[in-house]
C-alpha cells in the first residue's frame, strides 16, 4: 500500500477508544486512526477534511450516546456534507445498546453500513477492513 | 291516608248527593203535584155529586110547587082523595124524611113522616112559625126555592137519636086560582149523601163546611154536624189554624206540608148546559154557602213520599258504600303508584350513583394507566441506563483483562493496569447515579404537602453564592400573582428548582445582566410554573430529543455530569407533573412545569 489509509473512531468512552486503537495497531500499522469523544468534534474533522480536500476516512465507527452531539446528530450533519464527498465511506454504528428502537432507527439511514454491538473482536474488525479496502 | 280517601270520596259523592237532592225535590214536587191533581179531581167529582143532589132536591121540591092545589086545600079531610096518589109518590121517594104543608101562618096542615124505609105515616100537626126555614120560606117569591142549613133532626127541641142529618127544602104552593096558600117543606135525608162524600180512595181528609167553617161532615169524624152537640173540633178553624186564607175562592194549594183543595158548591149556575137537572127559571135561596175542602195531611204526604225517601236513601247508601270503596281503591292505587315511582327514582339515583362511581373509577383507571405508562417509560429508561451504560465499562474491562492476560512485556502491563482503575471508577459513578435515579422511581415514600413556592425559591436561592453577592449580576425574580401554593413533594420540587437555577447560572451569558424569572399561572385549569432565563440557550433542533436524557451535555466549555435535567424530568414525572422547554441560542431558555 502506498499511502496510509485512515479510519475514524467516535466514542465518548475513552477506554474504548484506547482499546480499539491498541487492537487495530496490533493488527496493522498501515491504518491511521483519528478518534474523537463526541459527534461535534467528529463533524468538525470531517468538514475540515472536505474543505481541505484531504482524504476522508474510509471507515467510521460511530457511537450513539455522546455528549454535545450524538451519533444521530453526527449523521444529520454528515448528510449536509455528503454532496461534497465522492469517496465511499463505510459508517458503522458501534454501540453497547441492544435496544430495538436504536437498531430500527439505524436501519433508516442508508449511509450506514452496519450496526455493531460492542465488543468488536479482531475477526470482525479484519472483516470490516478487508471489505473496505478490497472493494476499492 | 284516611284524610285523602275522604277527600276523594267527598269529591265523588258530593255531585251524587246534589243530584239525589235534586231528584228528591223534583220527585217530591211531582208527587205533590200529582196528589194535588188527584185531590182536585176527587173534590170536583164530589162537588158535582153534591150539586147534583142539591139540584135534585130543588127540582123535587119545585115539583110540589107546580101542582094545582084545590082552593082551601085540606089534604087530611075533604081533599084526602086528591092527596092519596101523591102520598104514594112521597112514600116512593126514599130521600124524603118528612113532607109537610104549612099555611101562611106557619101552621102545618099536612105532615107525613117516614117511619121505615117503605112506610110513611101521618103525624100530628105543629106550628113552626118560629123556625127560620118557615120564615124564609114564606118570604119566597115565585120561582124561588129555599134550601136550609144541613142540620141534625130534632124532635120537640131535642136532637133525634141516632143522629139524622137533614136538609130542608122549601117552596111556595099555590091553589088553582094561583093564589099563594102556603109552603111545602121537605126534609131530605142527608146521611147517604154525607157518607158518600166521606168515601175516599186515599187517606185524604174531606170536609164539608159552611160559611163559618162549621163542619157539616168530615172523614175525620164518625158523627156529622158536630157543632150541634159538641164543643170541641166543630169548626175547621179549630182544627187548622192556618186555613183562614184561601177559603173564599176555589183553589188548590200547598202550604206547610198540607195540600189543600177548596171548592164552593155553586147552586146559582149560569151555565145551564152543565146540568140537565138545573132550571134557569129557578133561584135557589140558601142561608149559607157550602164548601168542600180536602186535605192531604203532612203525615199522609210523608207516607206517600216515603218510597221516594227510601229509594233515594238506599241509592245514597249504596252510592256511599260504592264510592267509599272506590275512593279507597283509588287512593291505594295512587299510593302504590307513588311507591312505585319512589322506588324507580331510588333505583335511578342508585344507577346514577353507580354511573358516577364508574366514571370515577374510569378516571382513576385512566390516571393509573397514564401513571403506569410513565412508569413503564421510566423503567425502560432505567433498563437502558443499566444495560447500555453498564455494558460499556464492563465490556471494556473484559477487553483490558484479555489484553493483560496476553501481554508478556511487563512494561506494557503497567500501562494497562491504570485502565482497570478507570473502569472501576466509572462503574462506581454509574452505580451512584443509578441509585439516585432508583430512589426517584421508587416513589412510595414521597411526602406530598402544600408547598409555598415563594418560600421554596427563596430557600433554593441561598444554595448559590452568585445570587447572594451584590456585585455578581444575577437576579432571581418571582411573579406569583396566579398562585403561591402547590401540592407537591417539597424535596423533589426543591431539587427541580435547584437544578434549573443551577443551569441558569451556569449557562448565563457573560458580561450581561442575567436573571431567572419564576412565574406562576394557569393552563387548562392546571397550575403552571414557568422558569425563564436570558442565558445562552441551545439549538432545540439539534438537541431537542436528548435534552432530558442521562449523560447528555450540550456545552463543551462548561462542566457538568449530564444528569441535571434527567433528574428534573424524572422527579416531576414521578408525581405526574410534566416539563417542556423552549429555547433559542443566545436569547434564553424557558422551562414550563405543568402540575
Amino acid at each position: 500500500m502506498d499511502k496510509k489509509t485512515n479510519i475514524l473512531l467516535v466514542d465518548d468512552d475513552e477506554l474504548y477508544l484506547y482499546l480499539m486503537e491498541r487492537t487495530i495497531k496490533e493488527m496493522t500499522h498501515n491504518i491511521e486512526i483519528n478518534s474523537f469523544t463526541d459527534g461535534e468534534q467528529a463533524v468538525e474533522f470531517v468538514s475540515i477534511c472536505t474543505k481541505e480536500k484531504k482524504d476522508l476516512p474510509k471507515v467510521i465507527f460511530l457511537d450513539i450516546n455522546m455528549p454535545f452531539l450524538d451519533g444521530w446528530g453526527f449523521l444529520a450533519e454528515f448528510r449536509k456534507l455528503k454532496s461534497k464527498i465522492r469517496q465511499q465511506i463505510n459508517i458503522y454504528i458501534v454501540s453497547s445498546s441492544v435496544r430495538e428502537s436504536d437498531i430500527k432507527k439505524a436501519a433508516e439511514y442508508e449511509e450506514l453500513t452496519d450496526y455493531l454491538i460492542k465488543p468488536i473482536d479482531r475477526k470482525k474488525l479484519a472483516g470490516i477492513f478487508t471489505r473496505a479496502y478490497n472493494g476499492e | 291516608m284516611r284524610k285523602r280517601v275522604f277527600k276523594i270520596f267527598a269529591f265523588l259523592y258530593i255531585p251524587v248527593f246534589i243530584l239525589s237532592l235534586y231528584l228528591l225535590l223534583s220527585q217530591k214536587e211531582e208527587k205533590t203535584r200529582l196528589l194535588s191533581e188527584y185531590q182536585k179531581k176527587d173534590t170536583s167529582i164530589k162537588r158535582k155529586y153534591l150539586e147534583d143532589q142539591f139540584y135534585s132536591f130543588v127540582n123535587n121540591t119545585q115539583y110540589w110547587s107546580t101542582l094545582n092545589y084545590p082552593i082551601n086545600f085540606a089534604p087530611l079531610n075533604e081533599h084526602s082523595s086528591f092527596m092519596s096518589p101523591y102520598l104514594e109518590i112521597i112514600r116512593g121517594i126514599t130521600d124524603y124524611d118528612q113532607f109537610r104543608f104549612l099555611d101562611l101562618e106557619g101552621n102545618e096542615f099536612f105532615r107525613a113522616e117516614r117511619t121505615r124505609v117503605n112506610s110513611v105515616e101521618l103525624r100530628p100537626l105543629q106550628n113552626k112559625i118560629e123556625h127560620n126555614y118557615v120564615k124564609n120560606g114564606l118570604a119566597l117569591k115565585p120561582g124561588q126555592i129555599y134550601l136550609s142549613q144541613i142540620s141534625l133532626n130534632r124532635e120537640n127541641g131535642k136532637i133525634e137519636k141516632p143522629h139524622k142529618p137533614v136538609i130542608r127544602a122549601v117552596s111556595p104552593i099555590y091553589d088553582r086560582t094561583g093564589k099563594k096558600m102556603g109552603i111545602v117543606v121537605i126534609n131530605f135525608k142527608m146521611k147517604r149523601i154525607l157518607d158518600y162524600l166521606k168515601l175516599r180512595a186515599s187517606d185524604n181528609n174531606i170536609f164539608l163546611i159552611d160559611n163559618n167553617q162549621n163542619i157539616i161532615t168530615s172523614s175525620k169524624y164518625q158523627e156529622d154536624l158536630p157543632y150541634e152537640f159538641a164543643t170541641k173540633n166543630t169548626s175547621l178553624k179549630d182544627i187548622y189554624t192556618s186555613t183562614d186564607n184561601g177559603i173564599q175562592l176555589d183553589t188548590t194549594y200547598f202550604k206547610n206540608n198540607h195540600i189543600w183543595t177548596i171548592q164552593h158548591i155553586n147552586l146559582r149556575k149560569t151555565d145551564s148546559s152543565s146540568s140537565t137537572l138545573s132550571d134557569d127559571s129557578l133561584e135557589v135561596v140558601t142561608p149559607t154557602n157550602w164548601i168542600l175542602a180536602q186535605e192531604v195531611s203532612p203525615s199522609m204526604l210523608r207516607a206517600s213520599l216515603l218510597p221516594i225517601y227510601e229509594g233515594l236513601g238506599l241509592f245514597n247508601f249504596f252510592a256511599i258504600v260504592l264510592l267509599a270503596s272506590l275512593a279507597y281503591a283509588l287512593q291505594k292505587n295512587r299510593l302504590q303508584k307513588e311507591l312505585f315511582y319512589k322506588e324507580l327514582e331510588e333505583k335511578n339515583k342508585l344507577l346514577t350513583k353507580n354511573r358516577d362511581q364508574l366514571l370515577e373509577n374510569n378516571l382513576f383507571i385512566t390516571n393509573m394507566n397514564h401513571r403506569l405508562e410513565i412508569r413503564n417509560e421510566q423503567l425502560s429508561e432505567f433498563n437502558y441506563l443499566v444495560s447500555h451504560n453498564l455494558r460499556a465499562p464492563v465490556t471494556s474491562m473484559a477487553a483490558v483483562m484479555e489484553m493483560i492476560n496476553k501481554e508478556k512485556e511487563p512494561k506494557n502491563l503497567t500501562m494497562l493496569l491504570p485502565k482497570l482503575g478507570q473502569v472501576t471508577k466509572s462503574i462506581m459513578n454509574l452505580t451512584e447515579d443509578i441509585s439516585e435515579y432508583v430512589t426517584i422511581l421508587d416513589n412510595r415514600e414521597i411526602k406530598i404537602s402544600d408547598v409555598n413556592i415563594i418560600d421554596l425559591i427563596e430557600e433554593v436561592k441561598k444554595d448559590f453564592t452568585e445570587t447572594l453577592l451584590d456585585n455578581d449580576s444575577f437576579e432571581v425574580i418571582i411573579k406569583s400573582d396566579a398562585w403561591q401554593q402547590v401540592l407537591f413533594s417539597k424535596f423533589y420540587l426543591r431539587s427541580v428548582l435547584h437544578n434549573l437555577m443551577s443551569n441558569a447560572i451556569k449557562y448565563r451569558q457573560k458580561n450581561v445582566y442575567s436573571y431567572i424569572l419564576f412565574e406562576t399561572g394557569y393552563e387548562d385549569n392546571k397550575k403552571v410554573l414557568s422558569v425563564s432565563d436570558n442565558g445562552i440557550g441551545l439549538d432545540l433542533k439539534k438537541h431537542g430529543d436528548n435534552l432530558f436524557k442521562l449523560y447528555k451535555r450540550f456545552h463543551r466549555n462548561i462542566s457538568g455530569k449530564g444528569m441535571g435535567l434527567f433528574l428534573v424530568k424524572s422527579q416531576l414525572e414521578a408525581l405526574d407533573a410534566k416539563i417542556t422547554i423552549n429555547s433559542k441560542e443566545n436569547v434564553g431558555t424557558t422551562f414550563k412545569i405543568i402540575f
